[in-house]
């Protein structure tokens, strides 16, 4: 008859095996991209946000910092970079500060747009970072899962080892399959921001064109 | 001046400044929904609740229906275009993504993307009559404009498979650049182009030699090029210009098909993915999948001239032909 313990081991045992062929699926090589083998996400990765992809109006080649040096178009990127501002509220602000002459206007969107485009380039590429630091603990995390799990099968397989050896290191992997599984869940829903954040650079590019004479 | 000859020219005026009025159905496909657009207003009129992931959509060559491949629902449904809703459904294969009429409209060609299949379904008995193995993923199906020979790329196994729609069975393959996506003739049938979202390019081929004559490479100012991945490609019925959608590079390219030079880019939504023309050819209608609307390009001025904002990651378009 086994006991309650060893059923329940095997069990443990079981699931973190279970887990490990699931994680190994969603890296098969249909999915992953070999230039860029710590990303997590089915999402394609798009290293960077280029200009080109949304702007065709005047270029913002020549901007470099100096948006920051003017307070109003540093206040106004601040406004709706921001992602809690409702979309509709940014274009308000936007159609209120787009005035003047057209040569004014011009100066403005390049100053207006180079500023959305750093600000919200420097956080998507925080949360990719994150994304991809992320996922090579799931890696680590997987291998120890892996090793733990061999052990405990070798262990189990001794018929004099040493049974609170055999729950400790069960218990174990139960937490370490627990937080890579809680793990895999907050990586899939992350790995939304980067395009989240793209689409909205994206708007108030839009937004800022349709402001131009 | 007699009345009667005021009144016909005031009625002639009317009928020569009002727009003809068409409508496109848009595939939302991760809202599951359909977007109902009238061209003459360019608003949104109706939005039908459909399946679960609908991406491939196209009137019936009738027009009474419009159908919506459904994939995650292993389904095509049919949504009846004088009530607006979904009236039955067709047996598709596993999930099915983009699909393609014969000549007669009586016939269904559909790619069936996990299951390595091209299903042939009888649209007027509803019933699945047979299948083609093709390739790894398959997805663009596109048929020649003869009717003779039947195209599907297959996106894993980077091939333009010509499958004999009468033999049902592949009758050659051309390997085409990384990832193909989408295959379309010109009006002539003398070139295939197939789009390759990962290569980057457009293979032009030969659809009687099987080879591949030319590549079109697509080069925006200041875009890294890995972001130019082209998906739609929509020919002209003239047989002069081609449109390509070059997705996550938010462009359509504009072609000169004689020459194979790109002419313009265009900047449309986020990620344009696929395109429709009116009947009129006067505009082209193009789905961008991450700004969740559709933009709409004046094809003579070659112009992006309205925005039309729809369900989310709209897929595919399609337009009534009156």
């Amino acid at each position: 008859m086994l006991s309650k313990a060893f059923v329940l081991d095997r069990a443990v045992v079981n699931c973190a095996g279970f887990l490990l062929a699931f994680y190994a699926a969603l890296l098969s090589p249909v999915r992953a991209d070999p230039r860029y083998p710590d990303w997590p996400c089915m999402q394609p990765k798009v290293p960077e946000l280029s200009a080109a992809a949304m702007w065709s109006g005047p270029s913002i080649a020549d901007v470099g910092n100096s948006w920051q040096d003017d307070s109003k178009v540093r206040e106004l990127v601040e406004m709706i970079a921001a992602r809690r501002t409702p979309l509709d509220s940014a274009q308000k602000a936007i159609a209120d500060f787009m005035t003047g002459s057209p040569a004014e206007k011009e100066r403005k969107a390049k100053l207006v747009f180079a500023g959305v485009f750093d600000t919200l380039g420097d956080q998507r590429r925080e949360v990719m970072e994150g994304l991809e630091r992320v996922s090579r603990k799931e890696t680590d995390l997987a291998e120890k899962i892996k090793s733990d799990v061999a052990n405990l099968r070798e262990l189990q397989d001794k018929p004099d080892a040493d049974q609170s050896e055999v729950k400790n290191l069960a218990s174990e992997i139960e937490w370490s399959t627990r937080v890579f599984e809680d793990r895999r869940k907050t990586i899939r829903y992350v790995c939304e921001v980067p395009s989240t954040i793209e689409q909205r650079v994206f708007a108030l590019a839009r937004s800022i064109q349709q402001n131009l004479p | 001046m007699p009345l009667r000859f005021l009144l016909g020219i005031g009625l002639a005026m009317l009928f020569a400044n009002s727009a003809e009025a068409f409508t496109a159905y848009v595939s939302n496909e991760k809202s599951n929904t359909v977007s109902k657009i009238d061209t003459d207003s360019w608003k949104v009129t109706k939005t039908i609740k459909v399946g679960q992931r609908p991406r491939g959509i196209a009137y019936t060559k009738d027009q009474k229906y419009v159908l919506v491949a459904c994939g995650d629902d292993d389904t095509i449904q049919l949504i009846d275009t004088q009530t607006d809703a979904v009236a039955g459904s067709l047996p598709s294969g596993p999930d099915p993504e983009f699909f393609t009429a014969g000549p007669d409209g009586k016939l269904l060609y559909v790619a069936n993307e996990n299951d390595n299949t091209v299903t042939i379904i009888d649209i007027q008995r509803r019933a699945l009559i047979g299948a083609v193995q093709v390739g790894v993923e398959p997805e663009g199906m596109v048929m020649s404009p003869d009717g003779k020979i039947l195209i599907n790329t297959s996106e894993t196994t980077n091939m333009a498979h010509f499958i004999d729609p009468v033999k049902r069975e592949v009758v050659a393959s051309v390997l085409v650049d990384q990832r193909p996506r989408f295959a379309a003739f010109t009006p002539d049938g003398t070139e295939l182009w197939v789009s390759a979202e990962v290569g980057g390019t457009v293979s032009v081929v030969d659809p009687v030699k099987h080879v591949v004559e030319h590549r079109i490479e697509f080069a925006i100012p200041g875009m890294r090029s890995d972001a130019i991945q082209p998906v739609g490609i929509n020919i002209n019925r003239d047989g002069k210009l081609a449109f390509v959608a070059l997705g996550p590079a938010n462009h359509v390219a504009v072609i000169d098909i004689k020459t194979h030079k790109v002419l313009k880019y265009l900047l449309v939504g986020q990620r344009v993915w696929h395109m429709e023309f009116t009947p009129d050819e006067k505009y082209l209608l193009t789905t961008n999948g991450l700004s969740n609307d559709v933009s709409v390009i004046d094809v003579a001025g070659l112009k992006v001239v309205n925005t039309v904002q729809v369900g989310e990651l709209p897929w595919g378009v399609t337009i009534s032909d009156h």
